[in-house]
């Protein structure tokens, strides 16, 4: 926090030594948030490296050094899991883009400047229920004879009730994009604020169609915050377990559900491990992202 | 094309982003509608009742929970609110942003079970540090300080909510021009009397936002409280074994829309005073603007 010494319009620095001394420790106090989350987060989420190689004990773990817990995670049937819950959040990450950024989009360009808050706070909405509820909450919509179902037969539209749309690899996207979807809006309203609304006038003036005014003037502009808003789905896709424990089938296990079942199985090395490497995979994609796109950027428009 | 030479197109774009809500929320409604039903869900003949809702308040285990859950809430809003504002004001001041941009914003990324998880490997590795620690003082003054409890939780909330209010206040902040509070400096305020009487009520709106906002995420918060909570319980804790336990029973379901009635009242409440102060506040500025008329 830069200081400010208190002065006279007209004179030199007032104050006591006591005033002074005031002074430093308020400027002190604005580190308070930064030593926090530097104690309490950052500083356990690096342990999980070192606690990753301690070595197992009934119920608990002891120092050491063993990379048993990686084995056991690669070698195993939880490697190809936490790949193919890779593969399954690139699909969330895709349709929340889809559906989700053209509405920033329209956001930006579209609803006067004194509305695009207010609209922003609709999607604030479903995050004031709790996730848990949200999801719980799809699985009577999903089911054999839920909402969607009983929709669909009543419209004719099917003759039978779909059975892939609950306890399938399809549920958990349908839980992933229901519940990450608002997030691809505010990083995307964010984003859009580097794309000034003349930018669409003259993209129409000079003749380019949206596909073209998309890839080559939005996209390049709003990278950073597309990116953060892509890198958030796909992270807590992979580490959200309550998405693939309710609404996943016996396949579907992500690398949050590898580390709570770890834990209740009292395997911490494990547990440790699977979350230095979510940890390890986090930090990567925002390195890249970064030194791709200054992801700093993200929360210029409110500098 | 320009959307208001195609007014077609601009009301199906508005009539999709609806849409995209509606459907967000529609499995909350669903519930809610269930929730009111005295024959369940799925049965052929919907009769309402409110009697799920007051088996609620007769269930003295929800209704201990709840006391847990407002405390944590309440006590994690006078913490957390705070530090993000404090936060806000190192990052505005900050010559390089990298670092409190990422301290404030990167448990954001990090999902709840891995952020859990680590927590309570490292709180219960500190707590036997501090015991061996007290063991080889000869003293156990330092035991159970990490014990997994209350403080525990307190710190996972902390760090859950922080990114959020962080956000918000700078949003707010960012209408804050910092040469008033220069001048208040340079008439001879304080830095707390420059803050307080200059830039906090500028940016309360702000600040009573992201104290809303904490309270509701604590409310509905699940995976971190439930890792790192001990011994006691919390509405979400006691809602979710209930479910895993006995499926989705009526009482879950009226449970569930209780929290959920609770959270969207109070955002409703919050846009709609935002949308009633906006307008007092446009009016006050146009009469202000508006020419005085000599009789």
């Amino acid at each position: 926090m830069a200081p400010h010494t208190p002065r006279r319009a007209d004179g030199p620095p007032v104050g006591t030594h006591r005033a002074s001394m005031m002074d430093r420790l308020s400027k002190g106090v604005f580190y308070l948030p930064i030593v926090f989350m530097m104690l309490f987060f950052a500083l356990p989420m690096a342990l999980t490296v070192v606690f990753s190689v301690f070595e197992r004990t009934m119920f608990w773990m002891e120092p050491g050094f063993t990379l048993f817990a990686y084995e056991n995670f690669i070698f195993s049937a939880r490697l190809t899991n936490f790949l193919s819950s890779m593969y399954y959040s690139l699909i969330s990450v895709a349709i929340c883009f889809v559906l989700g950024f053209p509405i920033a989009v329209f956001l930006r360009k579209s609803v006067p400047q004194v509305a695009q808050h207010r609209v922003v706070l609709l999607f604030i909405l479903p995050f004031m229920v709790s996730e848990i509820i949200r999801v719980f909450a799809l699985r009577p919509v999903l089911q054999r004879n839920g909402l969607v179902n009983t929709t669909l037969q009543n419209l004719g539209l099917i003759d039978e009730p779909i059975t892939a749309l609950l306890y399938t690899h399809t549920g958990v996207i349908i839980g992933e994009v229901m519940s990450f979807l608002p997030f691809i809006v505010f990083s995307g309203f964010l984003a859009m604020e580097a794309v000034p609304k003349y930018i669409f006038e003259v993209c129409d003036d000079l003749g380019a169609g949206p596909v073209r005014r998309f890839v080559d003037v939005i996209l390049p502009l709003a990278a950073p915050g597309i990116f953060a808003g892509c890198v958030f789905i796909f992270v807590n896709g992979l580490g959200v377990a309550l998405l693939p424990n309710i609404l996943g089938g016996a396949g579907a296990v992500n690398a949050g559900l590898i580390a709570t079942q770890a834990i209740a199985a009292l395997d911490f090395p494990l547990a440790m491990a699977v979350s230095a490497i979510m940890m390890t995979t986090l930090m990567t994609l925002l390195y890249i992202g970064h030194r791709l796109f200054d992801l700093t950027k993200i929360l210029s428009p409110i500098n | 094309m320009d959307d208001y030479a195609n007014p077609l197109l601009h009301r199906l774009k508005w009539a999709y982003l609806l849409l995209v809500v509606l459907t967000l929320m529609s499995p909350v409604f669903y519930v809610m509608y269930i929730s009111f039903n005295q024959n369940g869900f799925g049965a052929n003949e919907y009769v309402f009742t409110l009697e799920w809702y007051g088996l609620i308040f007769s269930d003295k285990l929800l209704m201990g929970a709840l006391g847990w859950t407002m405390a944590l809430s309440v006590t994690t809003t006078l913490i957390a609110v705070p530090m993000a504002l404090l936060a806000a004001k190192y990052y505005k001041a900050a010559q390089n942003k990298l670092l409190p941009v990422f301290l404030m914003l990167a448990p954001l990324f990090v999902a709840p079970d891995i952020l859990g998880s680590a927590l309570l490997v490292f709180f219960k590795n500190l707590n036997g540090t501090m015991v061996t620690l007290g063991d080889a003082l000869g003293t156990g003054l330092f035991d159970g300080w990490f014990d997994l409890g209350f403080a525990t939780s307190l710190v996972g909330l902390i760090i859950y909510t922080i990114p959020y209010s962080f956000v918000v206040i700078l949003i707010t902040m960012g209408r804050y021009r910092s040469e008033q509070t220069e001048a208040a400096r340079a008439c001879g305020a304080n830095g707390w009397r420059a803050f307080w009487d200059i830039e906090f009520p500028q940016i309360r709106a702000g600040i009573f936002s992201a104290a809303a906002f904490t309270v509701i995420l604590c409310f509905n918060e699940y995976t971190r409280t439930s890792l790192l909570k001990g011994g006691f319980d919390t509405f979400t804790t006691v809602l979710v074994s209930q479910m895993l336990n006995t499926g989705m029973s009526e009482q879950s379901y009226a449970m569930s829309s209780f929290v959920s009635f609770i959270a969207i009242a109070v955002i409703g409440g919050i846009i709609v005073y935002t949308l009633v102060r906006a307008e007092i506040l446009s009016k006050e500025a146009r009469a202000k603007s508006a020419p005085v008329m000599s009789t």
